[in-house]
């Protein structure tokens, strides 16, 4: 009985030894775009496109490329915005633009023919996030938001960020907002999973807001993976928002969406559920889909839908009023490429969709893209600007019966 | 019309010319000698041009290259990084023991670095070439991730850096130092 033990204790010691290596050797996490690709992809060289370090010349944007609708017409409004991500416009009739990795805030002053671009900040933690109110504009990013007071005044001299909310987790993947004012005044942003696919701490994964004297925080949705993008229908005033679904689960699926907040602590799913019909291949046994609330639309696999936008301006078609505008940025995990257009979403009388169809497209050519449309923005006449990260330029569309 | 900075279009001969006060360092043609600065020859086109925007933007900080980007303008960045791109890499004479570069081979693995930089560590696009670049750069821009003050573009290396310990920062080093240094692939 001893020898027994003695010797089961040495091959266990054994064991132990030989597997000691083996542990050391456990595999480090993978890069957050990376995360939860199966090993039947590990040879996939699919991985996200390099975003160019500088904005394209007007000479190499072929804005004649963009198909709009007949009566529409597309014009190159700005360039040489590097990184150009959201717009808002401020009440003197700046538009502020922000950017992502350029980690820069623009402003650009209208002068008739063509547009100044300033720099009024840089070396921000990717500020994907701006909004304005009452002569001050508000940037967000990744762990905090501040304001530029009377920036309007001081475009060559911008007065100091002042902190309006720093307490915001520091993760970089998906940390990057949106950020806007809600109908309730509140400051409405996104704080996006740390990851591909993961059960996210508590703080992650939801749609946020805050008074805008950063008191008040609470959370408006949960189970939300990354929204970069959401508007308030101009009747019913609920919440609309585009989601990024997680990657590495196939050219097909899941599919991205587009929702609605009915009421506040929702959640959508993620990460045990996707696009409301299919459980995650992990995180979503034992879970049932019926348990969380399902998208209004889905908008397509791997599409990337960043902005969000209700068209009521003057301009376009009565047709157009209070349909909302997905700016889709376009897709990397997926073999053919998809998304890289405008889409328009008609809303019927219950709140759902009616119609889904292309509004602008033409950035994705064959195979090769030459620019990536994120957030929209519509100007003061009603026309409608389409800022695109890639190319760092802003175009103009606009509608003559 | 429109205005706003032109975009450059990259001029490799403006970019040679450019290029002279960067020589004493970074050495004729971009492949430096001195242990602690990087050779730039053969780096991929949009990581060369990235890094110079940021130390412009104080995203990066050097003491000896903040002053120089300080000034430089978008078509000037555009040149230097299209001038670096297209110089033959050469080996740096770096002493490699080779007990830790085989730690490091395993560590590489176990980290994922070829994910973004690609079998040979050659890098592309954004992300810069490791192989045969300077042991003593390497593991001082790894130690930097690991403090989160190196900036990365978008936290990829900051996130990837944290579990790193020292010995894990040397091995990987004299791993990524002792490849050859295989110029990134042209975009």
């Amino acid at each position: 009985m001893l020898r027994i033990t003695l010797a089961s204790v040495a091959v266990l010691v054994a064991l132990a030894l030989a597997l000691g290596p083996l542990a050391d050797a456990q595999q480090a996490a993978p890069p957050p775009w990376k995360q939860g690709q199966p090993s039947n992809m590990a040879d996939s060289t699919l991985a996200p496109i390099a975003q160019p370090p500088a904005p394209k010349a007007a000479g190499e944007i072929p804005v004649d490329k963009i198909k709009v609708p007949a009566g529409f017409k597309v014009s190159l409004w700005a360039h040489g915005i590097n990184n150009a991500r959201e717009m808002v416009w401020g009440d003197k009739g700046t538009l502020f633009v922000s950017s992502r990795v350029a980690g820069n805030v623009y402003a650009l002053v209208d002068k008739g023919d063509s547009r100044e671009v300033k720099v009024i900040a840089k070396g921000l933690n990717l500020p994907n996030g701006i909004a304005f109110k009452n002569g001050t504009l508000y940037i967000a990013e990744v762990s905090r938001i501040t304001k530029m007071v009377g920036i309007e005044d001081k475009l060559d001299n911008p007065p100091a960020m002042e902190v309006v909310y720093d307490i915001l987790p520091r993760d970089l993947p998906h940390g990057w907002k949106h950020l806007a004012f809600g109908p309730d005044g509140k400051l409405y942003f996104n704080i996006g999973a740390p990851c591909n696919i993961c059960v996210p701490p508590d703080t992650h994964a939801n749609l946020s807001r805050v008074n805008p004297d950063g008191t008040g925080f609470e959370y408006v949705a949960h189970g939300v993976r990354n929204s970069v993008g959401f508007d308030w229908h101009p009747i019913s005033k609920r919440l609309y928002f585009t989601t990024h679904a997680r990657d590495w689960m196939g050219d097909d699926s899941p599919s991205d969406r587009f929702d609605v907040v009915m009421r506040k602590g929702q959640h959508f799913g993620y990460p045990y559920c996707h696009a409301g019909d299919m459980l995650d291949p992990e995180f979503g046994k034992g879970k049932s889909c019926n348990d969380y609330v399902k998208p209004i639309l889905k908008t397509g696999p791997h599409v990337a839908g960043n902005g969000v936008e209700f068209y009521t301006g003057s301009q376009f078609p009565a047709e157009y009023q209070n349909r909302a505008f997905l700016a889709q940025r376009g897709s990397w995990n997926r073999s053919k490429k998809i998304g890289f257009r405008v889409m328009m979403v008609t809303i019927d009388a219950k709140g759902g969709v009616a119609k889904y169809e292309p509004f602008a497209e033409g950035w994705l050519q064959g195979d090769e893209i030459w620019g990536r449309p994120v957030y929209t923005r519509t100007m003061k006449d009603g026309s409608l600007l389409i800022a695109d990260d890639y190319a760092g330029a802003i175009y103009r569309v606009s509608y003559s019966r | 019309m429109t205005t706003g900075a032109p975009a450059p279009t990259a001029d490799l001969e403006a970019g040679q010319r450019k290029s002279e006060p960067c020589k004493a360092c970074h050495g004729a043609d971009g492949n430096a000698t001195i242990p602690g600065t990087p050779s730039l020859a053969g780096q991929p086109v949009f990581f060369t041009h990235w890094q110079l925007i940021k130390f412009r933007d104080g995203r990066r900080k050097d003491p000896q290259m903040t002053p120089f980007a300080a000034n430089l303008s978008d078509t000037d960045m555009a040149d230097l990084a299209a001038y670096y791109a297209a110089q033959r890499p050469q080996p740096r004479p770096a002493v490699t023991d080779p007990a830790k570069v085989e730690v490091g081979r395993q560590l590489a693995s176990q980290h994922h670095c070829v994910s973004c930089h690609r079998p040979g560590l050659t890098g592309h696009e954004q992300i810069p070439r490791l192989a045969g670049q300077d042991l003593a750069y390497l593991v001082k821009l790894l130690r930097g991730f690991k403090a989160q003050t190196a900036g990365d573009l978008d936290g990829t290396m900051t996130t990837a850096a944290q579990p790193l310990s020292e010995a894990d920062i040397e091995n990987l080093s004299h791993y990524m130092a002792a490849l050859p240094p295989v110029p990134a692939p042209p975009r």
